[in-house]
């Protein structure tokens, strides 16, 4: 019986790739698949460097959408499996995720994001948000975790695979190429010490007895012939993720309550904000701190509140708007002036923000 | 005295010296290319497709038209281009990665589709610009970034056998040869009749270049030569594969 | 300090992410500091744009040649991957000292196959970094299988650090399983580096009489 990777707990000194691998072996994860693409190669190198000792496995396959698709069929034969892409590759996964999406299926991506469109930069950006949480030609149903941390990627990293399984909605980490190249500690622990149960997998396919004769054949597909056919089994989805959603979604937030400006942010990009609003507040600002951890489900209860009672809400994103988009429809109706702090493919510091907050305060 | 530098008219001097690493093998088949061009006279008409990896560093190599275009996809657009006109001559540039993994099915059907392009593929054995990862051409038992205990064939399979590949499935009319940096007379020639047998109408051209990385493969200038001349002709063989006979017409 | 003696030539190597380049670039600054002629060389053929490009500048100034890409030599290559530098390639024949920043990679201390001359320079010391809060050189085992795998290497330096995050008892740890790892090798430990502020309680010298380097941080600004 193969050692646990992660005994008891540590802490450690790492990239934000390596975290990812040392996660996903610690969540028992048995299988990769992936294909090389900057800045998420090291995720792939550090899991086939460890995977002999833990005896798990890993397939390079011949592009992302071969990526994805073997991902599909890792998970229909009952594994944990994942994949990691980044930009142009995740632009390809996106067809086999929508047949996750349409299925079911429990996937696991790492989502390293960088410029954009096309292949832009390899650098960083938050400009995949629209790509990951909504792409595809479906509804988004899927589960998208945002992280800013590396005890976040190694948090959300194991708890992907446990969304993945219970809800059976695609999950992702969406982390960028800052994340994925920056070095920080962080605690890696043993989920089970820390009285996390890790989900068990179960087979799609390949189940023990004969078919027809010990049980009934699995037959799945993701086509229909009817619209209304189509129509029922979406409602059945869309039903699922309403009432997992609540469940599902996370945010945090501080100093909202008597806030008239409150900056919103997700990912790496929050941290600048944290520090922002926590020097501003101590000048005299009255401004809040506002960050989804799920882009998808939106965290809509206490967005909505924030937008109740501020003012004003400055979007402040590594993107084009693509943050802004997804506050603006939850909280639609509200009367609070949107504002942005919009630079696509370009980090943000804390120091940017508090001008900006100053700019618009005048 | 001035010493004139041997490098083809079709290149663009502005460019030089050009970001390939010392000691890689690109930059004698853009030299093998470029002769090629200048023999036959054609740079106003070329358009030079290159992919994403070293082979990009091309993008503005030569005096002539160039795409860089996304990783897999350079057959796939000078095809787009060929076919919406024919005056020009396509070139497509690519790497390993490009033309063997990602690419694979691009060229899989420009093969069997005959297309009038040329296609050039620089093999060295594994993913360059992203640091070294295995490629369809990574030999068994050598190590690379995703193989780092070297490559089992047992698991992956063994090196993808290109030129063969498209000298099965390609139709009457293709040409296809592999050549290597170690020998550039033969690859310019090998590479003069690829783009000549596009010029001719006759089908799908196709020349895959053996070529060196000594950044990746970690090797002094020696060892790099040895790498191409010891380890990689064993499993790669250099030669025409396919040179179309004369052309019969339909019925005949 | 470093008394005016016999030309440094040192390489370091170690894994990735262990400090490689942050050790090297103080080293270069200790020894310009010094009054000696010393040249920095960028090795890092696997992530080139995330080491010494954006401090190029700063440590010109304070008297190290920096052999290293420039921002807009890289202008226009996307994927912006690992292209050696030619001149890099034959930074052994420049005179005075010389420190060589070797990248990670499989079998990356080969890297050193890449410069010239490596194979015959007299004065060459190709040392590990270590830092033990990473987790495949954690334990003593660790260390001496990793380090077993990197070839030639004639000395081990104690970077243990968790950041931001660097106390007292880390480095110590350090200094106990590098020490360890190191008699099992039958490799010295040359040095033992920390942030100024710790190095100051250490001493000139630690428990195990290892000398104590002090390092200023420099490697987080080439990132953002």
């Amino acid at each position: 019986m193969p050692e646990k990777p992660i005994q008891g707990e540590k802490r450690v000194f790492v990239t934000g790739n390596e975290v990812v691998a040392w996660a996903a072996l610690a969540a028992g994860a048995e299988i990769m698949y992936g294909y090389p693409i900057t800045p998420q190669n090291e995720i792939m190198h550090y899991w086939t460097r460890m995977i002999p000792k833990y005896g798990r496995r890993f397939l390079q396959t011949e592009d992302e959408l071969s990526a994805g698709f073997t991902t599909v069929g890792g998970v229909l034969a009952g594994r944990r499996a994942f994949t990691a892409t980044a930009g142009p590759g995740n632009t390809l996964m996106q067809e086999p995720i929508s047949m996750a999406e349409a299925m079911r299926l429990p996937i696991v991506v790492v989502v390293q994001q960088r410029g954009g469109p096309s292949t832009a930069t390899v650098i960083y950006s938050q400009q995949e948000v629209t790509l990951t949480t909504l792409g595809g030609n479906g509804e988004g149903l899927r589960v998208v975790y945002s992280t800013a941390t590396h005890q976040e990627l190694f948090d959300y990293t194991i708890k992907s695979f446990n969304t993945a399984w219970k809800y059976r909605f695609p999950a992702f980490v969406l982390g960028d190429g800052y994340q994925a190249k920056m070095r920080e500690s962080l605690m890696f622990y043993d989920p089970a010490e820390r009285g996390i149960e890790m989900v068990p997998t179960e087979a799609y396919v390949g189940r023990p007895g004969m078919p027809g004769a010990d049980r009934p054949p699995t037959h799945m597909r993701n086509t229909y012939n009817m619209e209304e056919e189509l129509y029922e089994v979406l409602q059945g989805y869309l039903a699922d993720y309403a009432k997992a959603a609540p469940e599902i979604a996370e945010h945090e937030a501080f100093d909202t309550a008597d806030a008239d400006l409150v900056v919103i942010s997700h990912g790496v990009v929050s941290r600048a904000c944290k520090m922002a609003v926590k020097e501003l507040r101590e000048q005299g600002y009255k401004v809040g701190y506002f960050r989804p951890i799920t882009l998808r489900p939106m965290p809509e209860k206490a967005l909505r509140e924030v937008a109740r009672t501020a003012k004003q809400l400055l979007v402040v994103e590594s993107a084009q708007g693509q943050l802004d988009r997804l506050v603006k429809e939850v909280i639609y109706g509200s009367t609070a002036e949107m504002l942005p702090l919009f630079k696509p493919g370009v980090g943000i510091t804390s120091e940017e923000v508090v001008t900006r907050v100053k700019e618009i305060k005048g | 005295m001035t010493v004139q530098p041997a490098m083809p008219k079709c290149w663009n001097v502005e460019s030089k010296p050009h970001k390939f690493c010392p000691g890689c093998g690109h930059g004698l088949v853009l030299k093998a290319l470029g002769q090629a061009i200048d023999e036959l006279g054609i740079q106003d008409k070329v358009v030079f497709g290159c992919d994403i990896g070293c082979s990009l560093l091309s993008w503005d190599f030569f005096n002539v038209d160039t795409i860089q275009t996304h990783h897999g996809r350079t057959n796939p657009v000078i095809t787009g281009m060929k076919r919406a006109n024919s005056d020009i001559i396509g070139v497509a540039y690519m790497g390993d990665g490009g033309g063997y993994a990602i690419g694979s099915q691009h060229l899989v059907s420009a093969a069997t589709r005959n297309e009038r392009i040329t296609a050039i593929l620089v093999n060295n054995t594994q993913y360059g610009m992203t640091g070294g990862q295995m490629a369809p051409t990574t030999m068994p038992g050598q190590k690379t970034e995703t193989s780092p205990y070297g490559r089992d064939a047992e698991t992956t399979g063994s090196p993808t056998q290109g030129p063969e590949m498209v000298a099965a499935i390609a139709p009457e009319g293709a040409y296809v040869a592999r050549g290597s940096v170690a020998n550039m007379k033969q690859l310019k020639g090998y590479i003069k009749k690829a783009l000549e047998n596009q010029m001719a109408g006759n089908g799908f051209s196709f020349v895959e270049a053996l070529s060196l990385c000594p950044t990746n493969w970690r090797t002094n200038a020696r060892d790099t030569w040895k790498f191409l001349e010891e380890e990689m002709y064993k499993y790669f063989k250099v030669g025409e594969l396919r040179v179309p006979g004369p052309r019969e017409k339909e019925g005949q | 300090m470093v008394a005016i003696g016999p030309r440094i030539v040192e390489a370091y190597v170690g894994e990735y992410a262990s400090g490689k380049s942050e050790v090297a670039v103080n080293r270069a600054l200790d020894l310009a500091a010094a009054g000696r002629r010393v040249t920095l060389v960028d090795l890092d053929v696997v992530e080139p744009c995330y080491t010494l490009r954006p401090i190029k500048k700063e440590l010109e100034q304070k008297g190290v040649s920096v052999l290293a890409w420039e921002t807009r030599d890289m202008v226009g290559l996307g994927e912006t991957g690992n292209i050696l530098r030619a001149e890099n390639r034959w930074a052994l024949r420049r005179p005075g000292d010389i420190i060589l920043d070797i990248g990670y990679g499989v079998e990356g201390a080969k890297t050193l196959a890449l410069l010239e001359d490596a194979g015959s320079d007299p004065d060459l010391k190709v040392y590990a970094v270590v830092n033990i809060a990473r987790p495949m050189t954690g334990s003593v085992s660790g260390i001496v299988q990793y380090i077993r795998e990197l070839g030639r290497i004639d000395g081990l330096i104690n970077n243990s650090h968790l950041g931001d995050d660097t106390d007292l008892e880390i480095v110590q740890e350090g200094t106990r399983v590098v020490g360890e790892a190191a008699r099992e090798l039958g490799i010295p430990v040359i040095a033992v580096t920390a942030v100024a502020e710790l190095a100051d309680r250490i001493g000139p010298a630690d428990s195990a009489g290892n000398p104590v380097r002090k390092l200023v941080r420099y490697m987080p600004r080439t990132l953002w």
